[in-house]
């Protein structure tokens, strides 16, 4: 079997052959000149949210949790968050959800709006503060995704806000950059 | 001895608190908001009282609420922990009014303390060396600015209230100073109700040094050697250690003297902490008094051997302090590090949510301070920290190694944590040379990315649990009724 994973903005394509009992080999590659070839692997699952496995005679014990779109697996103290690039493919056009990437003005968590240094119609630059926020009695700037102009301010000093909400869109200049001499 | 105290404060705190208690034999009574329901803290102690909602002006600052629950469970005595009301002098106020004891200094000696500018000048009078800046407490911008220009930039903003790194902005320049003023301004008004700021000279290769103190009733006052707490992020410490690699032996005894020098000029009472700043030429400067139990306190108890909230509840209740300066002295070296809820990758902005798994590290010489556990939730409304991880060993380096190998068996699955951050700079060869600053973080690992040595394991880990719940859900259904245990699915193992 073939799988792509994601992590970040990485994908690594994991070819998976199980064998009989708690074995399987399996070839990963990160790029199409970078692959490893593991071959005797042994595994095992010890609890909802642990799995061992024998990877050239070495033990290793991952903690595993399932998530939206994917799962948190912590090894050695490293953390990551990987989804199977298929899968998220096929839920994706089953529920096409808006897109709020990485392009608009959201907070991260819950928050208060403290302050709005932009005012409608200002024009902006990337990484410019256009709102900050307080989240757990600290404040953080929210910035500019992109260079624009300040076409809507949605939201007023004191709103909660929630992630997903959009609080200030941004309208692209049509010429990115204005040379300047 | 007190034989019934409340604890004002939810969390790893309460829960460190509580712990004592119980050596001692002493009840205790949690108090709680709506958010914390099944927190660590309530299931801890011998009763509860629900104070209100989640929002902390309506619970855990609300002192009237929480002087009614005490008389109401006729708690003699109330700690207070750290935040919330540990350093407000009205509380302690209350609390006599009710005739219960405040397990923690005098309102005055808080009220001189909690106002920097005031310590500053008590310090100054009682010939403790001060950062050089301002000294009053309602500046003009154009007098900020004229002072900024005196001592040279870049220059700090701080708020006259408070603390905990809020309200503090770093000024490189002045065109950014009025606008650090502002934010900085407001930011001490949401926090501690005070938008009072003042000015002082910011030293970016400076340690951050501070120094235990007990005083008792009695007059007695000892300092329970150094901590050092010079890494921080966004100006609030995630690492600290005791030993301070950069503290000789003369230098710790001038700087423990000029502690127990400041604390007396402060007519204190009770543990208390008081904060150095070391430069580089190892000159020292006060920089301000904490009037309370302190964070990063297990350090010093692992290597001291001293239980600080024991002394401290032995001061509250009218003992004098069996300790003398020297009975005081220090076995290893102890390092702790604080695991927030929060990602390292995003400007460690919090990270809320439910604690779906929680396992701790174990062994000799580790120990963790925890207000979580499996399935409870880390709420939006309070300081995400989840617990204090601490290592105590013979050296620097034999503590460094315990503290990675702990953090590398330390799990929290359902919220983000530093920890993958953390192993990093206690791997760092500047950290491990010992060579530490305040702005440390930002100089060494302002860009950091997680290494992602384990990737194709991580990757492995995966696809095996995937497989695992196929061949689960596979199963279901048939003639095993038991879920399949890890002798089912583990195979044979050749170990």
């Amino acid at each position: 079997m073939e799988y792509n994973l994601q992590i970040k903005d990485k994908t690594i394509t994991v070819e998976m052959t199980l064998k009989q009992d708690c074995w399987l080999s399996a070839t990963i590659k990160n790029s199409p000149d970078d692959r490893t070839d593991y071959e005797q692997i042994q595994y095992g699952r010890i609890s909802d949210h642990q799995v061992r496995l024998m990877v050239n005679g070495q033990q290793i014990n991952a903690w595993i949790i399932d998530q939206t779109d994917g799962k948190t697996i912590i090894i050695g103290g490293e953390r990551f968050f990987i989804q199977d690039k298929d899968k998220l493919a096929q839920t994706q056009t089953l529920n096409p959800r808006t897109d709020k990437g990485p392009d608009q003005v959201t907070p991260p968590m819950p928050a208060v709006v403290i302050n709005v240094p932009v005012q409608l119609g200002d024009i902006v630059e990337k990484g410019d503060t256009v709102v900050v926020v307080s989240a757990m009695k600290m404040e953080t700037s929210l910035v500019a995704p992109h260079g624009g102009t300040i076409t809507r301010i949605g939201i007023n000093e004191g709103d909660k806000v929630m992630p997903g909400d959009i609080l200030i869109d941004i309208e692209k200049n049509e010429v990115d950059k204005i040379e300047i001499n | 001895m007190f034989k019934k105290i409340l604890i004002a404060n939810r969390g790893e705190i309460a829960v460190r608190v509580i712990q004592t208690c119980k050596d001692m034999n002493i009840k205790t009574v949690a108090v709680y908001s709506d958010a914390d329901k099944t927190a660590l803290h309530v299931l801890e102690a011998d009763e509860a009282v629900h104070i209100g909602p989640s929002d902390p002006s309506q619970s855990y600052l609300a002192m009237d609420k929480i002087i009614g629950a005490a008389l109401k469970t006729r708690a003699q005595a109330i700690h207070p922990g750290y935040g919330f009301l540990s350093e407000n002098p009205e509380f302690v106020e209350k609390c006599t009014q009710a005739e219960i004891v405040f397990i923690g200094p005098s309102a005055q000696a808080i009220r001189k303390m909690g106002d920097k500018i005031t310590s500053r000048k008590i310090m100054m009078a009682g010939g403790v060396p001060i950062t050089p800046g301002l000294t009053g407490s309602h500046h003009t911008l154009d007098e900020m600015g004229q002072k900024a220009d005196e001592i040279g930039y870049p220059v700090l903003i701080k708020a006259t209230a408070g603390g905990g790194g809020k309200g503090i902005r770093i000024v490189h320049s002045q065109e950014e100073l009025s606008d650090a003023c502002e934010s900085a301004s407001r930011e001490a008004k949401n926090a501690f109700g005070n938008p009072d700021i003042y000015l002082e000279k910011f030293f970016p290769r400076a340690r951050h040094i501070e120094f235990q103190i007990l005083a008792d009733n009695f007059g007695n006052t000892i300092h329970l050697l150094e901590r050092e707490c010079s890494i921080q992020r966004r100006h609030q410490k995630i690492i600290e250690e005791t030993p301070s690699p950069a503290v000789s032996p003369s230098l710790r005894e001038e700087m423990g003297n000029t502690a127990v020098t400041a604390a007396k000029a402060a007519e204190y009472v009770n543990a208390g902490t008081i904060e150095f700043l070391l430069d580089d030429q190892n000159r020292y400067y006060f920089l301000e008094m904490n009037t309370r139990l302190q964070v990063e306190h297990p350090v010093t108890e692992m290597i001291t051997g001293i239980d600080l909230v024991r002394q401290q509840l032995e001061i509250a209740a009218g003992n004098p302090l069996t300790l003398t300066q020297s009975d005081i002295s220090a076995r290893g070296h102890a390092i702790e590090c604080r695991i927030y809820a929060e990602d390292p990758e995003n400007d460690f902005f919090p990270s809320p949510g439910k604690i779906e798994f929680f396992k701790e590290p174990g062994g000799p010489g580790i120990r963790n301070d925890s207000g979580i556990y499996s399935g409870c939730t880390v709420p939006v409304e309070y300081d995400p920290i989840l617990s204090k991880l601490t290592t105590h060993g013979e050296t620097r380096d034999q503590t460094i190694a315990k503290m990675i190998k702990a953090l590398k068996s330390y799990i929290v699955l359902g919220v983000k944590t530093p920890i993958d951050f953390l192993i990093d700079i206690l791997s760092s060869p500047p950290f491990k040379e010992g060579d530490v600053f305040t702005n440390f973080i930002d100089t060494h690992f302002s860009t950091w990315k997680p290494t992602e040595k384990n990737r194709d394991l991580a990757c492995l880990a995966f696809l095996v649990d995937e497989v695992c719940k196929k061949k689960n859900r596979s199963t279901d259904g048939d003639e095993k009724k038991q879920p399949p245990g890890p002798f089912h699915t583990l195979g044979n193992w050749n170990l």
